[in-house]
């Protein structure tokens, strides 16, 4: 049985272990992309590699970290020592500038060292290689993203793998950011080992084994207790991405969510195949986005770990856009896809519980990378942000405006910090007017930024809801769609969602972030 | 006045106001007396119990008040501040409203995000811009601004932020809007004024609520002043520094947590006189625990953030978990306990006061663990009902499954969980602001304030390797002591981006307004330094060596550091101190180590291991010298301490409490 007084004080325990790993790797990575923006996440995992504590990071790393571990734990044999990382989405990762770094914790063992568990990091590197400056681009199959990295050893018996480092290093354009970043994902890790076993030290290896598990099924009993409170039956909904950046088609996803007392089925196998285009997700980022959704609606206190998922059943038929098929494109998978995945299942729940669920958010990142060879320092670089907009509208409060939504939470990076380090400037940030649904409660508005390039440089623009529109509810009205378009010689066009285009010193980038759907009649 | 100490025959009088009582302690210089007073405290109308106070005490013509205040706070939190309009570079003017786009929890499908101190109707943009280089892009186009003039003067605007992107580097534009504005009556903060480092939104959030306070502080200040004439009258900042009432009157965002920062500098002045430069604060209050950072100098930090809104100027490095006394016990919904961060607050307060109150605290635990006397509490004043509490947590065990440990009953076990639990969350603020801030803990002291800190500090210092906890006789009227021992300090910065110099000759006539005699002045310089690329900077000190000062501080605290990579300069700091001549505090020498004099009796107390008689102590018989072996409950008029079976404590001779932390709790 379970003692509610010892789980209670081993839960903070572990999430202050994933707390202080994130505090470590936030001070001392390099990029600002990991710095200011805080693209990263921090999690404790059992030695099977269930995640069991994370800290409050990023949501579209939480479902897909574990498999991440798994995949490190099945295909190598880590010994103490050992550190190994992993960016492929086919084993356990979203797409390929994500690496995750994976730390195994031995403690001394009668015999031979016991494996403890597993710390783990994964961050957002600015560049992964590929046919585009930021590995974000506009590709048919994985690899024109970037560097592939299958589980590998970047540490042994706690020396660097000279060849591993090498050749990484060798394939990404910034490799001194890359090095900064990873030596910090590493101390992250360093730090995150030493808590656990000073835990095990201070506690016991069992108990503190035992309570892992016993955090594992806290989590569980919570969200069967909290599903059996949504209404039982049959949920259907769909939506769609503008297109893929090749096929002018949209790309539909369709959910049935099934739920059964304390459990529950989402079913998305009448979701469309898999396209030519980097929107295809893996399956960890769908996993990723379900346990994100129900540890929203089931509300804000169950800690996030893999027992959380444990009564729900996931069905993704491979070769669809919810679980592609190596070696389909991915890039925009995790972080457009990942996105409309959450609308679909939203929309879905608000026939089940109509006063939790809010109208869509924006419903994309906007992910912009802009790089190439900045002539002012003589070397290159690689830039990378992702743009808020609109909050849809809820049942009872106006959407907010200007932010980040669900899959997302990264902070921007200032309009004073972009020009100390890169060939452009900010131009205009400001809030879309008139962007959000209308409503009996408003969508939240958007944002209008503006980029004014000071050389020649090459743009990548992978962004959705620039033609369907982020859904209003209760008859809410849908917010504004998304608009791109460039400056070049005083004539203006119109750019879509997702492209790839150099631009020249004076050419002027505008992007306006689609507003939040609105709630009820006004 | 002619020197800054407390030399001269004159009379000090420091003031806390707290949420219940107003605090004073009044030092004279010439006979070196120390008293402490309370009275309640008039939320309404803070300065009237100030002002009543002080009536309290006899007329000196050279009286000096030192006083921690929360009006900017208030002003902030209660959405009371003066009416506000920013201006900004044309097409920033959404700035605060777009922040830094991330919203305040992840899994919430609802976000609120506290509104801007200023409407957006209220925000104005000017057509110009400067580069980072501080070379002008877009003059300013100064035809705008009559008409900004004009609404403001409609919209009877009183405080107006000016932040202009680059200001920082160069002010031309912003300081010709803030002259212009002056000239027409208002009162204005320019953000190369309060805050010349770089980040817009921090930047402008941090002007904008100077703004937006200042006036209000002016008024508040200018009314004590006029009342309390001719006494000399200083404020305690937010990085625990005094300045004068007339620096801190333009300057309202740096006296904004002023009111905490009391009790670590007085924390930090009683550790010291006992020996002890590297401390931990711990001031365990009714709902929440601060709690803060002392290595020789008190931790500071500009990433402090009041109501939602950033402030970059340098606060006391404080962390606060919503785990106090008051903290209530409650079952969730995966059966297990919970402690906060909802309180009982001051009403109905704990089951055990009797005011109404049914579900138990953290108090509560503390009296049906016996480990709070009922009848000893606030010096016998107050009775506590420990059937009561004892009803309240039979109650609670009924909602879950719990096993009794060995030798406990299920309430005894449910209450020993809550003090465990309450110990984990605070465990976990200590290692916050120790550990991630690159300090071993296991090289402090604990200093335990606040009314209920002594009946956990030897747990919580046992559980984080900390040798000895510290406890003052002082404890509860510490924040104005320390009022009392602030020295004055000045932090200025710039965003430099290189190496560069900061104006020396402001910082002299800053001090020189201070009254600080200039053999007294300490600068210290330093620099925040990074490697190029790298988007966050570690302060370093600025010497010679600052670049290999560098590398060992990032390796210590990151565990690499690069070398051959190269490095650059982003902010320069300066802090200027001038030293002031704290109050004595009275000693006694050291007597007899038999406490016997101080016992009262012995009484059952749940210990970890079981329920044994363990005795008791009047703290107010302790005398300098006396050792108590633990266990022991030793009873002292403001709080209560614990020791538990391994902890040993001896009075030294300013009758603090020092405690030797066993390694086991058994």
């Amino acid at each position: 049985m379970d003692d509610p007084i010892r789980t209670e004080m081993m839960k903070h325990r572990l999430v202050s272990v994933a707390e202080e790993m994130g505090a470590r790797l936030q001070r001392a990575a390099f990029s600002p992309n990991i710095k200011e923006r805080c693209d990263f996440s921090c999690a404790v995992f059992d030695a099977s590699g269930n995640l069991v504590a994370q800290a409050a990071h990023i949501p579209v790393h939480l479902g897909a970290m574990p498999l991440s571990v798994q995949a490190c734990l099945e295909s190598l044999m880590l010994a103490p020592g050992d550190v190994a990382m992993v960016n492929d989405p086919y084993r356990g990762g979203t797409h390929l500038p994500d690496l995750t770094v994976v730390s195994p914790v031995f403690v001394e063992g009668m015999a031979s060292p016991i494996l403890l568990g597993v710390v783990a990091n994964r961050a957002h590197h600015a560049d992964m290689g590929g046919m585009s400056a930021g590995s974000m681009p506009l590709s048919q199959e994985i690899f024109q993203e970037g560097l592939i990295i299958p589980p590998v050893k970047l540490m042994m018996s706690d020396q660097k793998n000279d060849d591993i480092w090498r050749m990484l290093l060798a394939n990404v354009r910034t490799p001194e950011e890359r090095m900064g970043d990873l030596q910090a994902q590493l101390a992250a890790n360093q730090i995150g080992g030493e808590r656990m076993r000073a835990m095990a030290e201070r506690f016991g290896v069992q108990p503190l084994l035992a309570e892992m598990d016993a955090l594992l099924r806290y989590s569980e009993r919570m969200t069967r207790q909290l599903i059996s409170t949504l209404p039982n039956g049959c949920y259907c909904f769909e939506d769609a991405l503008d297109n893929d950046g090749f096929t002018g088609k949209p790309a539909v996803i369709r959910v049935a969510i099934m739920i059964e007392d304390e459990q529950v089925t989402v079913d998305f196998s009448e979701t469309d195949t898999q396209r030519p285009g980097s929107i295809n997700a893996v399956y960890p980022v769908t996993l990723s986005a379900v346990a994100y959704v129900f540890r929203c609606v089931l509300g804000l206190d169950i800690p996030a770990n893999s027992g959380c998922l444990r009564p729900i059943q996931i069905i993704a038929p491979e070769g669809t856009l919810v679980n592609a098929r190596r070696p389909a494109a991915v890039a925009a998978g995790n972080v457009e896809t990942s996105q409309r995945i959450v609308d679909v299942l939203l929309g879905a729940l608000a026939q089940a519980c109509p006063d939790r669920i809010p109208a869509a958010s924006q419903g994309t990142m906007n992910n912009l990378t802009i790089g190439g060879w900045d002539q002012r320092h003589n070397r290159p670089f690689a830039y990378y942000e992702t743009i808020g907009g609109g909050i849809g509208a809820g049942p009872q409060s106006n959407g907010a405006s200007g932010r980040h939504s669900h899959m997302t939470n990264t902070l921007n990076t200032p309009v004073e910090a972009v020009e100390y380090a890169y060939p452009f400037r900010i131009a205009r940030y400001a809030l879309r007017q008139k962007s959000g649904g209308n409503g009996r409660y408003q969508g939240g508005e958007g944002i209008v930024r503006t980029y004014e390039f000071l050389q020649s440089a090459e743009v990548t623009l992978l962004s959705d809801r620039r033609v369907t529109r982020p859904y209003g509810l209760e008859g809410g009205a849908p917010g504004q769609p998304g608009h791109n378009r460039m400056k070049q010689n005083g004539e203006e066009q119109d750019v879509p969602g997702k492209c790839s285009f150099p631009v020249e010193a004076g050419d002027e980038l505008t992007i306006e972030t689609p507003g939040g759907g609105g709630y009820g009649i006004k | 006045m002619s020197t800054s100490g407390q030399s001269s025959q004159n009379v000090w009088v420091g003031i806390d106001i707290g949420g219940t009582f107003t605090d004073f302690v009044i030092y004279s210089s010439s006979d070196q007396s120390l008293q402490r007073f309370k009275i309640l405290s008039t939320p309404a109308d803070p300065a009237e119990a100030v002002l009543q106070g002080l009536a309290q005490l006899p007329h000196h013509p050279g009286r000096h008040v030192v006083h921690g205040s929360t009006v900017a706070t208030n002003a902030i939190l209660e959405r009371k501040g003066a009416r506000t309009a920013l201006i900004t570079t044309k097409g920033f003017r959404d700035v605060l409203h777009i922040g830094r786009q991330n919203r305040p929890e992840l899994y919430d499908l609802f976000p609120v995000i506290s509104p801007p101190l200023v409407p957006r109707e209220w925000s104005f943009e000017i057509s110009e811009r400067v580069d980072c280089k501080g070379n002008i892009l877009t003059p300013l186009q100064d035809q705008g601004l009559p008409p900004i003039l004009e609404m403001l003067r409609n919209d009877g605007i009183q405080s107006v932020a000016v932040s202009l992107l680059f200001s920082f580097v160069n002010p031309t534009h912003e300081q010709w809007l803030t002259k212009r504005l002056r000239d027409e009556g208002f009162f204005v903060t320019g953000s190369s004024e309060i805050l010349p480092e770089f980040r817009e939104y921090e930047r402008t959030s941090t002007t904008v609520v100077n703004a937006y306070v200042s006036p209000v502080l002016d008024t508040y200040l200018g009314r004590l002043e006029r009342e309390m004439k001719p006494t000399e009258f200083h404020i305690v900042q937010s990085n625990g520094g005094r300045i004068s009432v007339a620096q801190a009157r333009g300057h309202g965002v740096r006296s904004i947590l002023s009111g905490p920062a009391g009790g670590v500098v007085g924390a930090r002045y009683l550790a010291g006189l006992a020996g002890f430069t590297r401390i931990l604060t711990y001031d365990m209050g009714g709902t929440s625990t601060d709690v803060a950072l002392v290595h020789e100098a008190i931790h500071v930090t500009t990433e402090a953030t009041v109501g939602g809104n950033p402030i970059r100027v340098p606060v006391i490095d404080m962390h606060t978990v919503g785990a106090g006394g008051g903290s209530l016990a409650t079952v969730d919904a995966g059966g297990n306990l919970r402690v906060g961060p909802q309180s009982a607050g001051a009403q109905p307060g704990p089951v055990c006061y009797g005011r109404g109150g049914i579900i138990p605290t953290v108090t509560d635990a503390h009296v049906v663990l016996g480990r709070l006397p009922i009848d000893g509490f606030l010096g016998g004043r107050m009775r506590l009902n420990v059937e009561a509490a004892q009803q309240a947590f039979d109650e609670v065990s009924r909602q879950m499954v719990l096993a009794p440990r060995s030798g406990l009953d299920v309430r005894q076990t449910l209450a020993l969980g809550m003090i465990q639990i309450a110990n984990v969350h605070m465990e976990r603020a200590l290692r916050v602001i120790s550990v991630e801030r690159g300090e071993d803990p296991r090289e402090t002291v604990l200093v335990a304030f606040g009314g209920a800190g002594g009946l956990h500090a030897c747990d919580l210092a046992r559980a984080l390797g900390i040798p000895h906890v510290l406890v003052s006789p002082m404890a509860a009227t510490l924040s104005a002591l320390g009022m009392l021992a602030a020295e004055v300090q000045l932090d200025y910065v710039q965003t430099v981006m290189l190496p560069g110099n900061t104006p020396f000759e402001i910082i002299e006539q800053d001090l020189q307004r201070e009254g600080v005699d200039p053999d007294l002045w300490v600068l210290s310089r330093t620099v925040d330094v990074r490697y190029v690329g790298q988007s966050f900077d570690l302060a370093v000190p600025l010497t010679s060596m600052f670049c290999e000062e560098f590398h060992r501080i990032h390796h210590a605290r990151y565990g690499y550091s690069q070398p051959e990579t190269p490095i650059e300069i982003v902010n320069v700091r300066v802090r200027a101190v001038g030293h002031v001549t704290p109050p004595t505090i009275p000693t006694r020498p050291l007597g007899s180590a038999d406490p016997t004099a101080a016992q009262w009796e012995d009484r059952p107390v749940v210990l970890p291991q079981g329920i044994q008689p363990v005795p008791h102590y009047w703290g107010a018989r302790l005398r300098p010298g006396h050792e108590v072996n633990g266990p022991a409950i030793l009873v002292l008029d403001d709080t209560t301490i614990y020791l538990g079976p391994t902890d040993h404590a001896e009075v030294d001779t300013y009758s603090n409490i020092l405690i030797q932390v066993g390694v086991t709790d058994g």
